[in-house]
């Protein structure tokens, strides 16, 4: 019989509330901009909704994973590779956590990337690639080097972007909380991949990252009026 | 590119809403300022999102917005500020 200590309940608690606000504050972006897309049917907004769609998904399997390392007493990440409903999982997880991110990338992105779709598929097939690496390869050290190289990779093509907004107008508001949601998002999955190696400043990880979301979800709702 | 098509749609529903919700569809073409191959081409889009309708009426066949139409030229504003705000 498994026995369950009182360590387990705080940690599955503080997981929960954590996705439970984050899932909640993405939702309500995708779905407080539902009739904005509906009337404009623009691009931009499409993709935009899908990536918070995508993060809803990627933190409900971001808890269940953290409640089948909870549960199973777990502390390798390739352990849990022993099992469908942990491959599954995992895989998902990575698969909609890299979208989430590639869809906000071209909402930005999408008038500069014109006439090129094929873009998109790269992006999908490079999600489904990381999915399958972060599911099979068991190395910590591999995890980090396609975090790194994601982050440096959205980092230039944000920065691309700001400097070329920068010539029409506008502030770094905007892009200075899309960098964060992007550091956040590679500690977020780092903190998951190598449970151990941000243990200490999980609280902290927890409330910048929703402090984040709320941020954008106030943006969204300034602007929306929650339509 | 999409914010004037988006602009062009506002103006074409201004303009029918301004009619008194009714204008043929000779006057709308000669007020939107387009030419009649891309009046056609946003003609058909805003009907086919249902954004405006054909009715029969004493003056024969005139077009019409739709609730839809109306909705669209309410929250105009707030889309296009949605999308400056956000850089999309």
């Amino acid at each position: 019989m498994m026995i369950v200590s009182p360590t387990f309940f705080a940690t599955l608690g503080m997981d929960m509330l954590y996705s439970f606000v984050i899932i909640v504050t993405s939702l309500m972006v995708y779905f407080g901009t539902k009739e904005l897309y509906e009337l404009s049917n623009h691009k931009g907004i499409k993709y935009f909704r899908l990536a918070f769609l995508s993060f809803a998904i990627a933190y409900f399997f971001r808890l269940l994973i953290k409640f089948l390392l909870l549960s199973l007493n777990i502390r390798e990440l390739m352990e849990l590779s022993t099992q469908l409903i942990g491959v599954v999982s995992l895989w998902l997880f990575m698969y909609f956590s890299a979208m989430s991110i590639f869809y906000l990338l071209y909402s930005v992105m999408w008038k500069r990337w014109s006439g090129k779709d094929f873009i998109l598929y790269i992006f999908h097939a490079l999600a489904f690639v990381i999915g399958l690496i972060v599911t099979f390869t068991p190395s910590a050290k591999l995890y980090l080097l396609i975090n790194l190289f994601l982050f440096l990779f959205v980092i230039v093509i944000v920065l691309f972007s700001y400097i070329d907004s920068k010539k029409k107008k506008k502030g770094i508001n905007l892009y200075g909380i899309y960098l964060l949601l992007f550091a956040f998002w590679i500690i977020n999955i780092t903190d998951i991949l190598i449970p151990s190696f941000l243990q200490t400043y999980q609280l902290l990880i927890y409330a910048i990252s929703i402090g984040i979301f709320l941020a954008i979800l106030y943006k969204v709702l300034r602007k929306c009026g929650g339509s | 590119m999409k914010r004037a098509k988006l602009e062009i749609m506002r103006d074409i529903l201004s303009i029918v809403r301004d009619n008194h919700n009714s204008i043929k569809i000779t006057p709308l073409i000669r007020k939107s300022n387009l030419s009649s191959q891309r009046f056609k081409e946003y003609y058909g889009e805003l009907s086919e999102k249902k954004f405006i309708i054909e009715i029969i009426n004493k003056n024969g066949k005139v077009i019409s917005l739709t609730e839809r139409g109306h909705r669209f030229l309410e929250k105009y504003k707030t889309i296009v500020s949605f999308i400056e705000e956000f850089e999309l």
